[in-house]
């Protein structure tokens, strides 16, 4: 195992974003973690991603 | 073996201020020094008599209060410097691990015995704890002029300066909340600081075009792949948490170090950070 | 443990091209050994492995260690001065001396001084200000300051005039070299320390073609003039070069008794060059 993530730099950086990702990525769902608000004036910008296909309707 | 320790990490800060002096002592300089001459600019507009009455103001609006309280008063002042902070540290992560690899003096380091692990370490706390304190000097080399020339003005029209020694004391509680916030900033940033300290080791060519597109392809490839967008939320909260950027008093301090989303920061950094350590065995 | 280095069977791959083809290496504690070889050969591959700079395949121990797992512990022990003007160009004299004593435990700094002193180096100069026969003598005055078992040298005094180079090899014997540290020295300007060592490696396409001591050459390598009526008997002994020289046939020998030689012509024992240029012909011919 370990010769294989010593190989390269190549692999190595493979290992290393594998992870990161599935260290983000089992956060995320045991928290729920959702795109929160960002609050501002603005209507351009107050969406949440989630809402991506409404604000296109609503936007068009 | 600690004393040793710390002999050599002692000389590794001081190797990277050296190496980055523009950066962490050169660009806060320049900042203050253009702030400088708009404040002298902006006082040469106003009357003479119009700025002592705003002088007068100042000192009876301080003159008595705690300066903890009123530092945030000076905040605002801190905003070009903490951008000019995050920008040279970003300059500096890209560089401090591809640099010596492009020049070659990355043979004469590693002839050294100084392990990776101390090497990237180094770095991270030169942008956490170091660079911060040199730019907080300069800020109070900033006030310390101003404080005079405050003084000065004042002394010549009969202000009471009692009132303006108020204010020097909260604009130097103001630098501690200054090195608060951009301590709590930087440890909050960990991940980004690893991500791109990870790509400065790895890149031969190019390590900003790496770290970047790198991270917009796994973006893109998880959603792709699996229709998830964990990266896209967790970077947007970590983004979006203002708070954790700027302390505008000294209440609740502790509160931002010591949270769930901080340590979570802090672990997924650690990995990242511990990539680029490893990653330093491939210098060719 | 009479050997410093032990390796076996080292491999190194740049892509298809293959920089150390199965390397074996023993280097015997308090040799000076010369690591021979044309451009490209994988000298600096070899003496980057040796010294943890560069991941390598196969069995490596030197000083003890694993170069590969403990570099920075290898470092304590072992000293490497690269032929690319390597010390940071940035720094001041001073600040590098300031930064190798903080940094490593056997440094003198005294050493460094009383050696830099004999120099024309000023102690305020960055190191892009100095000459490169100045930077070498500097990153000499620093390696020889530091205690260490084994010092590696790669291809130190190229592109250095001769003063310099004669200055660098002078100090490295009689102020460093004390019979108890071993020194490793690529080049591929064999003349030059051939008098020096007293241990020979030839590499050549990432492959050892030579290990011997200095003083075994004499019994394994022979030279012969061969006068011109014996050219057969000569060709039918297999040598593994043959040259002209001054109007006659020189015939080169690897382990052939001088007793069967004697009758072709006159003997000599090949200077470490011929016999490099032996060597790499033999290896051409297959």
């Amino acid at each position: 195992m370990k010769d294989f993530i010593l190989k390269n730099r190549y692999t190595l950086l493979l290992t290393t974003l594998t992870l990161y990702m599935a260290v983000l990525v089992a956060e995320g769902e045991i928290t729920g973690r959702e795109a929160r608000i960002i609050d501002f004036e603005n209507p351009f910008f107050d969406f949440n991603i989630s809402n991506w296909e409404d604000f296109v309707d609503e936007n068009r | 073996m600690d004393k040793i320790l710390l002999r050599q990490f002692y000389a590794l800060l001081r190797r990277e201020v050296l190496e980055h002096r523009n950066l962490f002592l050169g660009a806060p300089a320049v900042v203050a020094f253009l702030i400088l001459l708009a404040t002298i600019w902006a006082a040469n507009q106003i009357p003479n008599d119009q700025l002592v009455l705003g002088l007068e103001y100042l000192a009876m609006l301080f003159d008595g209060l705690s300066p903890f309280d009123m530092a945030s008063f000076f905040m605002i002042l801190s905003i070009p410097f903490m951008l000019t902070l995050y920008v040279c540290c970003l300059v500096y992560l890209i560089n401090t691990l591809y640099q010596d690899r492009k020049e070659m003096s990355v043979l004469f380091w590693q002839s050294m015995p100084v392990s990776n692990l101390n090497t990237v370490l180094s770095k991270v706390v030169t942008v956490v704890i170091v660079a911060p304190l040199f730019y907080v000097a300069v800020i109070f080399g900033l006030y310390l002029i101003a404080m005079i020339w405050l003084t000065v003005l004042g002394y010549s029209n009969d202000v009471d300066l009692a009132g303006l020694g108020w204010l020097f004391l909260a604009a130097l509680a103001s630098l501690l909340l200054i090195y608060a916030s951009t301590f709590v900033a930087t440890l909050w940033l960990l991940p980004t600081i690893g991500w791109i300290l990870l790509f400065s080791a790895f890149a031969r060519k190019t390590p900003l075009l790496w770290a970047g597109g790198v991270f917009i392809l796994v973006g893109f490839l998880e959603d792709f792949a699996f229709g998830t967008q964990y990266l896209a939320n967790w970077v947007e909260s970590r983004a979006a948490n203002l708070n954790q950027y700027l302390i505008l008093d000294f209440q609740n301090v502790l509160g931002r170090l010591f949270n769930y989303d901080m340590l979570f920061g802090v672990i997924l950094g650690s990995i990242l950070i511990a990539g680029a350590v490893y990653m330093r065995r491939f210098t060719d | 443990m009479s050997n410093i280095v032990e390796a076996k069977g080292l491999c190194k791959s740049y892509g298809k091209f293959k920089a150390l083809n199965n390397v074996d290496l023993s280097i015997p504690n308090g040799s000076i050994s010369g690591l021979i070889g044309p451009n490209g050969a994988g000298k600096t591959t070899v003496l980057k492995a040796l010294t943890g700079l560069c991941d390598v395949e196969g069995e490596l121990s030197v000083a003890g260690r694993d170069p590969r797992e403990a570099r920075h512990k290898l470092m304590q022990d072992v000293c490497f001065i690269a032929d690319v003007g390597i010390l940071p160009k940035w720094l001041k004299v001073s600040q590098i001396i300031d930064y190798v004593e903080a940094v490593h435990p056997k440094f003198d700094r005294s050493k460094a001084e009383k050696f830099l002193s004999t120099t024309e180096i000023p102690a305020n100069k960055r190191v892009k200000e100095l000459s490169k026969g100045m930077v070498t003598q500097l990153h000499l005055a620093l390696v020889m300051a530091i205690e260490v078992k084994l010092l590696v040298l790669d291809e130190p005094t190229l592109g250095l005039d001769i003063i310099y180079r004669k200055e660098f090899y002078d100090r490295l014997l009689n102020d460093y070299y004390d019979g108890g540290r071993t020194i490793i020295i690529s080049t591929h300007q064999v003349e030059e320390v051939e008098t020096l060592l007293s241990h020979l490696i030839f590499i050549n396409k990432g492959k050892i073609v030579l290990d011997a001591q200095m003083s075994d050459l004499a019994e394994t390598y022979t030279e012969v003039l061969v006068d011109a009526d014996k050219l057969a008997q000569a060709d039918a002994l297999s040598p593994i070069h043959i040259r002209n020289l001054l109007g006659k046939k020189s015939y080169t020998y690897e382990s052939v008794p001088r007793s069967q030689l004697d009758v072709l012509g006159e003997l000599y024992t090949p200077s470490v060059a011929d016999l490099f240029v032996a060597k790499m012909k033999e290896d051409k011919h297959g």
